[in-house]
């Protein structure tokens, strides 16, 4: 009860008690606390280094090696000078989030967790 | 459960009636409650989803805009060659060679004659091989004075050598002490520290022991006890000759060395040649002056100098004739010996500083001294007769 009474200010649950749980409500109880999140991981600098932190990860674990084989496979299909940034988005941006490692996945997982737990407004 | 508590304190109906609603609202509450922090774990766990998802995307972004940019910029395909090339460069993964094809110390087992002896060295082995046979290098030339230096002791020494109990002893034998001398390393030799002392030490009267007497060995000096009378005579006239305590050597240098007094000089031109002796070109002879008052003192210390003892009663002529013919005598075990006799004689603090001198000596050189002192004490007093 006390996670939860810190999770959302005190003025929150009498608003939600009042006016119930409907879509709509929540849906902009989430934006909001969507972008004050995204605010916060920006202001403290967490965004950036989580970036780097993920690059770096990518990197030593070889995806980015097998990305820019695919890369060249798509470049070798459409052509070499006729490939588009686009292209490229389209291609591979679905093999990329599908080729994430577990392990690199849980540890930023837990991160932002961990991040959002400390924060939490 | 706490609030109710208080209530209870003061029985009131409507106290209590406020109690039940309470209870009720606490109910309410839970049950409320539980969907919604379902909902917002829920919540949390698709935020951080969301944040994760967005930062993967980003990662992807990058590598797209890096490879196209590597396209069109040309040189994304750089590390591609044809087909010959990448058989001829690929990675060797075979035993017993490196990943470039090569054998690991091919050229260890190649042999290679040596200009100078002619002789097959080991490739390894080929180049200190030839700074020792040319005679060049660093080390060849410091082994070279070494070898020179004990050649010399050990020729003289063993010119006259009549006793064979001191040569088969291997305690004493010049060879052994030798061979305990050259373990130490090199670099003992020439540092700074070493000079220091020798600074501080040389010639004092009843300075402290060096426990390892033989640690410098190899000091640049002449050893007196392998000169004959004449030698030595024209030698104090021209060098500084004061014998150093660690070498026991004779100083080469000048009349004016500044590492020694005159007053040394003068000494030792007595204890060498007699007080007869002529002496210092500009200096007298105060011989005298030096044995009788500080005659314990001096006799210390010429043991720690592994002179011949000048005990009061000795006349410098047998200490001089001892010198000579005893050179073929281990150093210290000579020294040692005719301390014992002149010391042990009628002087008793003599014997058991000597003692104690040749115990601390023992102590450095690892040898079995009681047991040698007391045969070659006849022998010597033989030797002296």
């Amino acid at each position: 009860m006390v996670v939860v009474f810190s999770l959302f200010d005190a003025d929150r649950l009498p608003n939600l008690a009042r006016s119930g749980i409907s879509p709509t409500n929540t849906m902009n109880k989430e934006a909001r606390l969507k972008a004050s999140i995204n605010q916060k991981l920006t202001e403290t600098g967490e965004r950036d280094r989580l970036k780097e932190l993920l690059r770096a990860k990518l990197t030593e674990c070889g995806w980015k090696d097998q990305m820019k084989a695919q890369c060249k496979d798509v470049i070798k299909q459409k052509g070499l000078e006729h490939v588009t940034v686009e292209d490229l988005v389209v291609e591979v941006t679905p093999k990329g989030r599908a080729l994430v490692p577990d392990s690199v996945k849980k540890e930023l997982l837990q991160r932002i967790r961990a991040f959002l737990t400390q924060h939490a407004s | 459960m706490k609030m109710e508590e208080k209530h209870l304190s003061g029985p009131d109906n409507t106290r209590l009636e406020v109690i039940l609603p309470r209870t009720d609202f606490f109910v309410f509450i839970f049950a409320y409650l539980i969907p919604v922090l379902h909902f917002v774990l829920f919540i949390l766990q698709a935020l951080i989803q969301d944040v994760y998802s967005e930062l993967v995307e980003d990662a992807c972004l990058g590598l797209c805009f890096e490879v196209h940019r590597a396209v069109k910029q040309g040189y994304f395909f750089l590390d591609e060659t044809d087909q010959d090339s990448i058989k001829e460069f690929e990675i060797v993964d075979q035993p017993g060679v490196d990943i470039f094809g090569q054998v690991f110390n091919q050229w260890k087992n190649k042999e290679c004659e040596c200009p100078n002896c002619k002789r097959l060295i080991a490739a390894s082995r080929f180049a200190p091989h030839l700074e020792k046979c040319l005679g060049m290098g660093r080390n060849s030339s410091r082994i070279a004075n070494r070898r020179l230096a004990t050649n010399n002791n050990i020729s003289k020494s063993e010119s006259d050598q009549e006793d064979n109990d001191d040569l088969n002893d291997n305690d004493w034998s010049y060879g052994a002490e030798k061979k305990a001398k050259k373990r130490r390393p090199d670099k003992n030799q020439n540092s700074p520290r070493r000079s220091k002392s020798l600074k501080h030490k040389n010639g004092e009267l009843g300075t402290s022991v060096s426990l390892d007497p033989y640690k410098y060995n190899y000091n640049a000096g002449i050893s007196y006890e392998s000169l004959g009378p004449n030698e030595i005579r024209s030698l104090l006239t021209t060098q500084c000759g004061v014998i150093s305590e660690h070498t026991k050597k004779m100083c080469t240098r000048s009349h004016r060395c500044p590492q020694h007094t005159d007053d040394q000089r003068r000494t030792i031109r007595l204890l060498l040649l007699g007080p007869s002796a002529p002496t210092l070109p500009d200096a007298d002879v105060e011989g005298d002056s030096f044995d009788i008052p500080n005659g314990q003192a001096l006799l210390s210390r010429l043991q720690w100098e592994d002179f011949p003892d000048v005990s009061p009663t000795d006349s410098a002529s047998s200490k001089a004739s001892t010198n000579y013919s005893d050179s073929k005598r281990p150093k210290k075990k000579k020294r040692l010996d005719v301390s014992l006799i002149s010391g042990g004689g009628g002087v008793n603090m003599t014997g058991v500083s000597s003692s104690s001198c040749q115990s601390s000596i023992s102590l450095s050189t690892k040898k079995k001294k009681p047991k040698t002192a007391a045969p070659s004490v006849s022998s010597i007093y033989d030797e002296l007769n």
